[in-house]
Order: C-alpha cells, then structure tokens, then sequence
C-alpha cells in the first residue's frame, strides 16, 4: 500500500506525459488514457475494489468518457462556428496562437478522457461480480 | 530475409506463446500465455521501429486486457485440469496450419525493414505528411499528426467507437450483474 500511494502519482503524471507529449514523441492519447487507467486498478488492487469505488464517485467514470467524446467533438463544432471546417484548428489561430499544437493536445487529451473512462469502467464492472457482497450502485 | 539474434529470439518467443495460449487446458495459464505473447508482439512492433504501437499493445494487450480477463475469469468456476495441453482436432491442426501456411507464402514479398525503396516509404502520401507535418502542424510527432490532424475525423469515429463499445458493455453487463 506504501509503494502504491508513492508510485500513484508519478504514473498519473506518466500518464499525462504520454498524452501531451505524444505530439513530440511516441505516445498520444490512446496510451496515455490506458495508464492513466491502470493507476485506479493499481489503486484497487492495494486498497480494496469497494473503497476505491467509494473513494473515486464511480458517476465520474462514464462522466470521464462521455466528456472526451464532447470535447473531441466541441473542438469539431467550434472550428465549424468559427467559419472553417470541422476540426480545422487552423481556424482557432486568430483567438490564439500555436492553435493547431494546442488543438491538437487538447483533442489528444479528449481520447485520453475516453480511453481512461472506459478503461475504469469496464475495470469496476468486472470486479463487481468479484464478490458477491457489493451492493449494484442504482444511479 | 536476415534476421538478427535478436529478432529470431522474440519471434520464436511470439510463436511459443501463441502455441500456449491457443493449448493450454488451464484457462488462467492460456490468458497468461496471452499476455506474454502482447509483450512479444510489443517489442516486435518496436524492432519494427513503430513505437506508437508498440506502447499501445503493451498497454493494451499485455495491460489491460490481462487484468480483464482475470476478473472474467475470477467471476466464472473453472474445471478441475486434468491435464496439460487441451486435446487436438486434426481437422483444425490442417485448417490452421492451411491458413498460416496461407499467410506465410506472402512474407517474402513484404520490403525489408527501413527499406527507401518501398512503396510506403517512397510513396506520395507518406512523403508529404513527413516534409509537410511539422510545417503544418506544430507536432514532430508525425503519427500524431496524421492522427489528429490530417485524420482526425477518422480518430473522433475511433473514440466513439470505443465509448459506443463500454456504453453497450454496461448495459448488458449491468443487467447481469443485477440479475
């Protein structure tokens, strides 16, 4: 439990790395959203599955997935609002500059959110059967 | 077709465990197999200097998707094993191997690694998104850029298609879980 609570939030910041760095260097959103995910199992596998379900509010699993898809997708629109096409970053470069890099990172950060989310998800949903005792979470 | 120690070693290692994972009667030892046979693919895709991929299927395959199939299999009884290695049909022995022997016979007609002359090296595409990436984009990353940039709309049908997967997971697992 020590190692876990020591090593967590390195990997968390690992995980983050991936996905902006993976503009510059192997990596993107994909694989950063997967560590990102395999920190809550470390986390569960050292404190127990029920109280890291307890601990991580499990309505903010789907809400991490679903808020991917709506920033991939808002940063789409916006570039249409802004008069381009969709996801033309090149249309965000007169709000700011380096817009493309940017636009690119946050939608990279969006396939982070989902991939994590799902990750997560099917994680606690397997491990609820794991045993019996856990109470099904009625949202 | 040369191959180094290296390589030859981590091929035969994707083999072994692909034999494994496909035979063992033991289902924990199979996904094991499994496991270690994502990790040699993984490394496969790095000597194939693709890195992008190879952190996907080491994340992915030999990660996650081992950790899945052990709580699936912590949710099922298993069958006392009564010996090693599942029993062999000959007639999948002769469709499998007909099928690798299948895919086989075209490997000789792939390019060299690194090789200039190939068609994806040298071909149109592939050379405007290496000169042009950066300039356009921001992002040295080339595979990134073609990702979310150049292809984003194919990357955004991607996500959906993954979240589309977990909402349809929940459901039908949900219900199973309750039930």
């Amino acid at each position: 439990m020590t190692t876990v609570r020591f090593v967590a939030p390195f990997i968390l910041t690992f995980a983050l790395f991936v996905m902006f760095h993976g503009a510059d260097s192997p990596g993107g959103g994909f694989q950063g959203g997967v560590i990102a995910g395999s920190v809550v199992m470390m986390l569960a596998f050292a404190y127990g599955i029920d109280s890291t379900r307890r601990w991580l509010d499990v309505r903010a699993v789907p809400a991490l997935a679903s808020g991917g898809v709506f920033v991939f997708v808002g940063i789409g629109l916006g570039a249409m609002a802004l008069g381009g096409q969709f996801l033309q970053y090149a249309e965000y470069e007169a709000l700011f500059s380096h817009a493309i890099k940017y636009g690119i990172e946050l939608v990279e950060l969006g396939i982070g959110a989902i991939v994590a989310g799902v990750a997560i998800g099917l994680f606690f949903l397997l491990a609820t059967g794991f045993d019996h005792i856990t109470e099904e979470e009625t949202t | 077709m040369t191959l180094t120690l290296l390589e030859g070693a981590v091929l035969v290692f994707v083999v072994g465990c692909a034999l494994g994972a496909a035979l063992l009667k033991d289902t924990l030892a199979a996904v094991m197999a499994f496991a270690a046979y994502s990790l040699g693919v993984s490394v496969l895709w790095l000597i194939l200097q693709a890195p992008d991929v190879g952190l996907t299927e080491a994340a992915v395959g030999a990660g996650i998707m081992t950790v899945l199939f052990l709580l699936a299999l912590s949710n099922t009884s298993s069958p006392d094993v009564d010996r090693l290695l599942e029993p062999v049909r000959w007639r999948t022995v002769a469709l499998v191997g007909g099928f690798a022997l299948l895919i086989g016979v075209t490997v000789p007609a792939l390019p060299a690694i690194g090789d200039p002359g190939s068609a994806v090296a040298g071909g149109e595409v592939t050379q405007y998104y290496l000169e042009n990436a950066y300039a356009e984009t921001e992002v040295r990353n080339a595979v990134t850029a073609v990702l979310a940039a150049y292809r984003g709309f194919d990357t955004l049908g991607e996500g959906v298609v993954v979240f589309a997967a977990v909402v349809v997971a929940l459901s039908v697992l949900r219900r199973e879980v309750v039930a």
